[in-house]
């Protein structure tokens, strides 16, 4: 669950993820410009709706997370993106917290805007099908980091959470594959229409 | 910029017909029958918390009782004496859900012994107080029973993420990229 809710991690890992988050946020606004706002815009707006909803898969369900594609598309402007995104559905709907937003901003786009910045100039110089496969290893890369991330924060927080901290990345494995094929697909889509989105995120 | 569009709305409308709209969060529905909490956690989408950890607590925080969700998500617990009640439901990976179940949820007179009696809307004295209590503990009970399905739909009517309430949320992240814009052509205009 990469929307952790308040109430569950301690003070020093909220307060380390609102530091850390915050810089990484500041980071990223420093790279937007007129041309990249909207863009911006378009993908957090994508993230916020897409991940309120869950598809059913076997005996639990998954929300997609799209970081992979985020990192790609955005790079380092991923941080305001998510962080906006996630503001709006803690306020909103009490999905997430708000005390743990700095924690949920990182745990989501950081591995995004580091797998992001991987594999952009593979995808980049690849033709559609292999940068189909490199944008949904992205993403696999993305959720698994995501999942190692919400587990250290778990752990770090409670030994209480040391169990539930080893189980979370066993209960990622799901959604991995749903955004390895759901980023694949969108890869190939923009690669075909719009290459020039994809290749205009390396300088990111 | 027409092509993430169609992206978007093309994973949107994906998604809005293969499944409703729910979320990770975990709730917590409990009402009080005949002096016994009952209940279920659940997420929101309506998915119960199977085995999830139920923990009672006083208003001191202090804890009470402890036990495990049924398959269904569903726990029981008469708290001996009747008294506010915290109960905090861990289904693990920081899914967390909470609810406050006040003292006056506790029907029949043991909950009322130290409030004014004088409010009971039974003022008439041909009435004895075995009757008066026996009265009020049915009535108390045949409306639990009768409202606890209204509840039930309540809470899910309210947990459930509406369609206008996600389009108002992309309209203002939308928007806050307008005004971003907007403040942009200001500090190139104030420069220029």
């Amino acid at each position: 669950m990469a929307h952790i809710p308040d109430g569950v991690l301690s003070w020093p890992v909220l307060a380390a993820g609102g530091v850390v988050a915050a810089a990484a946020v500041a980071i990223g606004v420093r790279a937007l410009d007129e041309q990249r706002i909207p863009r911006v815009a378009i993908v957090a707006a994508a993230f916020f709706a897409l991940s309120l909803f869950s598809i059913p898969l076997g005996p639990s369900s998954v929300h997609l997370l799209l970081s992979g594609l985020m990192g790609l598309i955005l790079g380092v402007a991923i941080f305001p993106a998510v962080l906006a995104a996630l503001l709006l559905q803690a306020v909103m709907f009490g999905f997430g917290g708000l005390t743990s937003i700095g924690v949920n901003t990182i745990n989501i786009a950081l591995p995004g805007a580091i797998a992001g910045m991987i594999f952009a100039p593979l995808v980049a110089q690849a033709d559609v099908s292999r940068a189909a496969f490199y944008g949904g290893v992205c993403a696999a890369c993305a959720v698994l980091g995501t999942g190692l991330l919400v587990s250290l924060s778990l752990y770090a927080s409670s030994p209480d959470f040391a169990v539930s901290s080893r189980i979370v990345i066993f209960s990622y494995a799901p959604l991995l594959v749903v955004e390895a094929l759901v980023t694949g697909f969108c890869v190939s889509f923009v690669k075909r229409v719009k290459p020039e989105l994809l290749a205009r995120t390396r300088s990111a | 910029m027409r092509v993430i569009f169609s992206l978007v709305a093309g994973l949107l409308l994906t998604l809005i017909a293969f499944s409703p709209a729910e979320a990770h969060r975990l709730r917590v529905f409990a009402t009080v029958e005949k002096g016994e909490i009952s209940g279920y956690a659940y997420f929101v989408g309506g998915a119960r918390a199977k085995g999830a950890s139920v923990v009672f607590r006083d208003r001191a925080d202090r804890e009470l009782h402890r036990m495990s969700a049924g398959g269904d998500g569903a726990f029981r617990w008469r708290p001996e004496p009747p008294q506010t009640i915290k109960i905090v439901v861990d289904a693990g990976e920081g899914h967390v859900g909470r609810l406050v179940i006040d003292r006056s949820r506790f029907l029949g007179k043991r909950a009322e012994t130290e409030q004014d009696n004088e409010a009971s809307s039974f003022a008439d004295a041909s009435i004895s107080p075995l009757h008066r209590e026996m009265i009020e503990t049915t009535v108390d009970e045949a409306v639990a029973r009768h409202t606890r399905p209204l509840m039930e739909k309540f809470e899910a009517m309210e947990t459930r993420t509406r369609f206008n309430d996600i389009m108002g949320g992309v309209g203002m992240i939308i928007g806050m990229a307008g005004a971003a814009m907007w403040a942009l052509s200001r500090r190139k205009g104030g420069a220029a």
